[in-house]
């Protein structure tokens, strides 16, 4: 893949896996099963950047977390808060409003 | 012996703030060993298992800074532009400035050629190199403070945009072309009255040539106050100042390669080789920046003053020459 093209990609994608992650935890899950799900969703993200977007997500008022020590390995586990839940339903929007522009756009020029 | 894990997460955590370390610690440990035991689960090795975890997360610099939300770089978009500007500002403008005080000082001081030159290289190394570091890390720091830098978004407004007037003469150009002939004025008084030692210039001179070049210097000044007080650029501003210009340059140029310009009693450039060779180069030097800086100055104002008559578009400065405006 040339540069540019990914360039382009890259900052399309940014953004995406705030919406993602905010949806997936809806249902409590930890840092390494949400890694799993969003890969297997076909999100491109990487263990460093998830780990500490989680934490600030946190931080924000966007997630909550609690240590779950039922098991043998003790798991921090995300939720996705009242907050976090507002915040997602407006990011999903503006993603479908923006689908539809694209669309139309795509459908206007190309005709 | 501490393990891949350990040392992997000690690396990482060393660089975040104490509060959140020992649960960080205890995450990045479980993410860990749930990536190595997938691997494992997959029929991976158990060691292998645990570098390849481990590369797979990368750079525990780089997960530090994300755990501590510090950004990646030194200085952001946002802030660039401004540093761009005012370091340019600084190197080009107030450097210059600094540089030839220090030189002037050290001229009235009587200090000697070699010094003088000495006080010109060290000043602006070092004052420029303090300007760049000193504005850089102030910026950085800056760029690391949220509130300093809401306050620093500087407006920009239509009214920042320079001017482009065809005719109009900056004061700028005014203000060096004043302390230009003052600068070298004093400079060719001191050096013959103020020097402990020898002159560095024929002291023979000072029977018609050194007062010549006092008159034409003052002369300049004299013009570029007119020039400025006129505001416009024209047929008599070109002719006058051709006039001005050759009256310095080729008298200049004559003196130096007759080999009457430096005092033959002046013995200092033999400390930078021999004495014969420093002159010879010195003399072609001077000669060289004397007709290039004469030629293109007569050319610029003989170009502005023909286009300021024909009311034609100028030369949008720092454009390269490719790029004009209409008046």
């Amino acid at each position: 893949m040339d540069a540019t093209l990914s360039g382009h990609l890259q900052e399309l994608r940014r953004g995406t896996v705030v919406v993602a992650s905010l949806m997936v935890l809806r249902e409590p899950g930890y840092g390494y099963s949400l890694l799993e799900t969003l890969s297997a969703a076909g999100f491109e993200v990487e263990a460093n950047t998830l780990y500490p977007l989680l934490r600030r997500l946190e931080a924000q008022g966007l997630l909550t977390s609690e240590w779950n020590t039922d098991e043998a390995r003790p798991r921090k586990f995300y939720r996705t808060t009242e907050r976090g839940e507002a915040v997602a339903d407006i990011l999903i929007t503006e993603w479908a409003r923006l689908d539809k522009a694209i669309t139309d756009l795509d459908t206007t020029t190309g005709a | 012996m501490t393990s891949l894990v350990d040392r992997y997460v000690y690396t990482a955590l060393r660089r975040v703030p104490e509060q959140q370390r020992a649960d960080i610690d205890r995450e990045l440990r479980a993410s860990i060993e749930d990536a190595v035991d997938a691997r494992v689960d997959a029929g991976e090795e158990r060691d292998a298992a645990v570098t390849a975890a481990l590369t797979d997360l990368g750079d525990p610099d780089k997960l530090a800074d994300g755990y501590a939300g510090r950004p990646g770089y030194l200085i952001g978009p946002e802030l660039y532009t401004p540093w761009r500007r005012l370091t340019k500002m600084l190197l080009t403008v107030v450097l210059p400035i600094v540089v030839v005080v220090l030189v002037v000082l050290d001229i009235v001081d009587g200090k000697s050629f070699g010094d003088v030159i000495g006080t010109a290289v060290t000043t602006t190394l070092n004052v420029g190199v303090n300007m760049a570091f000193w504005t850089t890390l102030i910026f950085a720091i800056v760029e690391r403070n949220g509130d300093a830098k809401q306050r620093l978004k500087l407006k920009w407004s239509v009214d920042d945009l320079p001017k482009y007037q065809p005719s109009r003469v900056p004061l700028t150009q005014v203000a060096t072309g004043l302390v230009w002939p003052v600068l070298l004025i004093a400079a060719l008084i001191l050096q013959q009255f103020s020097f402990s030692d020898v002159p560095v210039l024929d002291p023979a001179n000072w029977s018609f040539w050194w007062p010549y070049f006092i008159v034409v210097l003052a002369l300049q000044a004299g013009y570029q106050v007119w020039l400025w007080r006129l505001g416009t650029w024209n047929r008599t501003v070109t002719v006058v100042n051709a006039v001005l210009q050759l009256a310095w340059a080729v008298p200049l140029i004559w003196l130096l390669n007759t080999d009457r310009f430096f005092n033959p009693e002046f013995h200092n450039f033999a400390q930078a080789g021999t004495a014969s060779d420093v002159k010879h180069w010195l003399t072609v030097l001077i000669t060289l920046i004397v007709v290039v800086g004469t030629v293109k100055d007569i050319y610029d104002t003989a170009k502005r003053g023909e286009r300021a008559r024909r009311g034609l578009a100028t030369e949008v400065a720092g454009s390269g020459g490719g790029y004009h405006l209409n008046g």
